[in-house]
């Protein structure tokens, strides 16, 4: 147990600095709260509807919670792909899949930051209102999206290795998710065979969750079959991660695309 | 150890091939296959430094992602310390270690020792071993004094160094150096040199490739030449050296081209190989022969207006063994 938190919490500690010493993931971290806030603002602020402030903090807060966590942890397998420390890491005993378990925390450590950034941004500089209704149910739901966006990297950046150019579908995946999972408009807009993807992402759930208990939560019900449609989906991808992994690691090594010698 | 008594080598390839497919145009039309490695096949004792030696495209770099666990071979047996790379990764990862030359392989932004720091732990050396072992390699490889800077200010030379150090993190039976002193001044170039002698006096099995024959001759033990993945000659140094029949080499340089010059010496019969070179500074004209003293009356007349700048002869090196068998092969 000790040489496996030992593993993760290395590869955290190396990568989050790594990272933070990007001007991109700078950015990310520290103008990308501040701007996203502001658009929100700036496309809620005719309507003037009620939670403004709360519909503005959870979705600034999830695109950049999928910006850090998950754009730049299957950017780091490109990057150190190019970098020619992937293939040193992946033939390392440690398992693969908890070297990279320690990007994503790093950056989810550095997302959270972000988050609470764009919420300061609301509160004193929109002066908006920001409640948390059911702060337990709340809670809940924030932990629970934090452990989506943590098993969604892992499975995105097992898939990353697989091919070198990850880094073309890396960038149409970022912008189409903050349509996709309703974290701009509602979901209802889209068409229906959008909407089914939606709901297979777990950005949607994790939206709709934590608005809801921040607002207050009407129908106690419909909460908790959205908190345990969010369960499962976690379930599902950490179970895939798990599955696909052999099957990954053989395709990895036919093809070679761990580095580019 | 069990594996090793059952067969006195270490690393075992025999008809290796590998294939590259890669898909051109947009929709994956066309299916193009590369073999990069042909029907190898060698073995590596214990202790040894075995050279790999070949020219760019030959194979080299391929061998050795296979014999690392990190590409599949296409057909061929591989054992390394008895273990089957492909299917016996876990059990033979922590017992062997790599180093791609060049600057990469880092991570920049960090020190040179939490680089160190960082792959022991990938490796799951105990903080004690850590303590003790992260400050010699540090000595050994010449960067005490800045292991404490951020790789990225670290000159190439010092960054290849730090890859020599990661690489012993784990204190590996197999240490695997594909082109280890590319770009390394002379003396960076020697130091390193020495390190992989003193590493193989410690009992470690090193297997390096490099494009300078020089360095081969002087720290390897036996010397595979590849071409086009393809296995053309494999002996000790001084016995390839032997086998070639070309024991001396006349060198002539002169201050321009001379055609006629060289359509002469291509009637001497007494030259086995002649080899012609273009530099700033001169025109080059290496002749291979077993007896120098039955060419050079038949030279002399031969040399016309040009200006001849100097002569000399030289034993066959390494690099004319190479050169002999690399442009032999069909191409
Ligand atoms: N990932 C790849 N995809 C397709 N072809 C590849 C790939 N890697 C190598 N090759 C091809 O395989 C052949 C052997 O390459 P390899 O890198 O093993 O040679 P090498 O001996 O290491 O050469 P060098 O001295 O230049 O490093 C080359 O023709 C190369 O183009
Ligand atoms: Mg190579």
């Amino acid at each position: 147990m000790l040489p496996i938190i030992n593993v993760i919490f290395s590869s955290l500690n190396v990568h989050a600095r790594q990272n933070f010493a990007r001007a991109t993931f700078q950015f990310v971290i520290l103008f990308q709260p501040i701007l996203l806030s502001f658009l929100l603002y700036m496309m809620l602020r005719g309507s003037n509807p009620v939670h403004a402030g709360e519909y503005i903090v959870v979705s600034s807060g999830l695109m950049n919670l999928w910006s850090s966590i998950i754009f730049s942890s299957a950017g780091d397998i490109d990057r150190e792909r190019y970098m020619g420390t992937l293939e040193c890491i992946y033939v390392s005993p440690s398992d693969f899949r908890l070297i990279f378990l320690g990007h994503v925390l790093g950056n989810l450590l550095l997302g959270l930051f972000s988050m609470v950034l764009s919420s300061i941004c609301v509160v004193f500089l929109f002066g908006l209102q920001v409640h948390i209704e059911n702060p337990a149910e709340f809670l809940c739901a924030f932990t629970l999206s934090i452990l989506s966006f943590t098993a969604i990297s892992l499975l995105i950046g097992l898939i990353f290795t697989l091919s070198r150019s990850a880094r073309i579908l890396m960038n149409c995946l970022e912008y189409p998710i903050y349509i996709l999972c309703g974290l701009v408009f509602p979901i209802s807009v889209l068409p229906k065979a959008l909407q089914f993807i939606a709901y297979v992402l777990s950005p949607t759930w994790a939206a709709q969750l934590l608005r809801e208990s921040m607002a207050g939560i009407q129908n106690i019900r419909i909460f908790y079959f959205d908190l345990i449609a969010l369960s499962i989906l976690i379930l599902v991808y950490f179970l895939l991660t798990i599955v696909l992994f052999k099957k990954i690691d053989r395709r990895v090594r036919i093809d070679g695309t761990l580095g580019v010698h | 150890m069990d594996q090793e008594k059952q067969s006195e080598y270490i690393i075992e390839v025999q008809n290796l091939v590998r294939d590259y497919v890669s898909h051109k145009g947009v929709f994956r039309k066309k299916k193009h296959t590369v073999r990069a490695v042909n029907n190898l096949s060698f073995f590596v004792k214990k202790g040894e430094i075995f050279g790999l030696l070949g020219a760019n495209g030959a194979g080299k770099t391929t061998t050795i992602k296979i014999l690392t666990t990190l590409l599949a071979p296409t057909s061929g047996s591989v054992s390394i310390l008895g273990l089957d790379p492909m299917t016996q990764a876990k059990a033979l990862r922590p017992r062997i270690s790599f180093v791609f030359g060049g600057e990469r392989s880092l991570y920049w932004r960090i020190t040179g020792r939490e680089n160190l720091n960082y792959f022991s732990d990938l490796y799951h050396i105990s903080n004690e071993i850590k303590k003790r072992r992260i400050p010699e390699l540090l000595e050994l490889v010449g960067l005490k004094d800045h292991a404490d800077e951020r790789v990225e200010t670290y000159s190439k030379g010092m960054k290849q160094r730090l890859q020599i150090a990661r690489c012993l993190v784990n204190d590996p039976e197999i240490i695997f150096l594909d082109e280890p002193t590319i770009g390394l001044d002379p003396i960076g170039a020697r130091d390193l040199r020495n390190i992989v002698k003193m590493l193989a006096k410690q009992g470690k099995t090193v297997l390096i490739t490099t494009h300078y024959m020089y360095e081969a001759d002087e720290i390897c033990g036996r010397v595979a030449i590849v071409n086009k993945g393809k296995l053309v000659a494999l002996d000790t140094p001084a016995n390839l050296k032997a086998q070639t029949e070309h024991t001396s080499v006349i060198e002539l340089h002169l201050n321009e081209k001379d055609d006629a010059l060289l359509k002469g010496l291509n009637q001497i019969k007494e030259i086995d190989q002649i080899r012609a070179n273009h530099t700033d500074q001169y025109e080059s004209v290496s002749l291979q022969c077993k007896e120098p003293r039955t060419v050079f009356p038949q030279l002399f007349p031969l040399i016309g207006t040009g200006h001849l700048l100097s002569v000399r002869t030289r034993e066959a090196t390494l690099e004319d063994v190479y050169i002999h068998y690399v442009s032999q092969s069909p191409h």
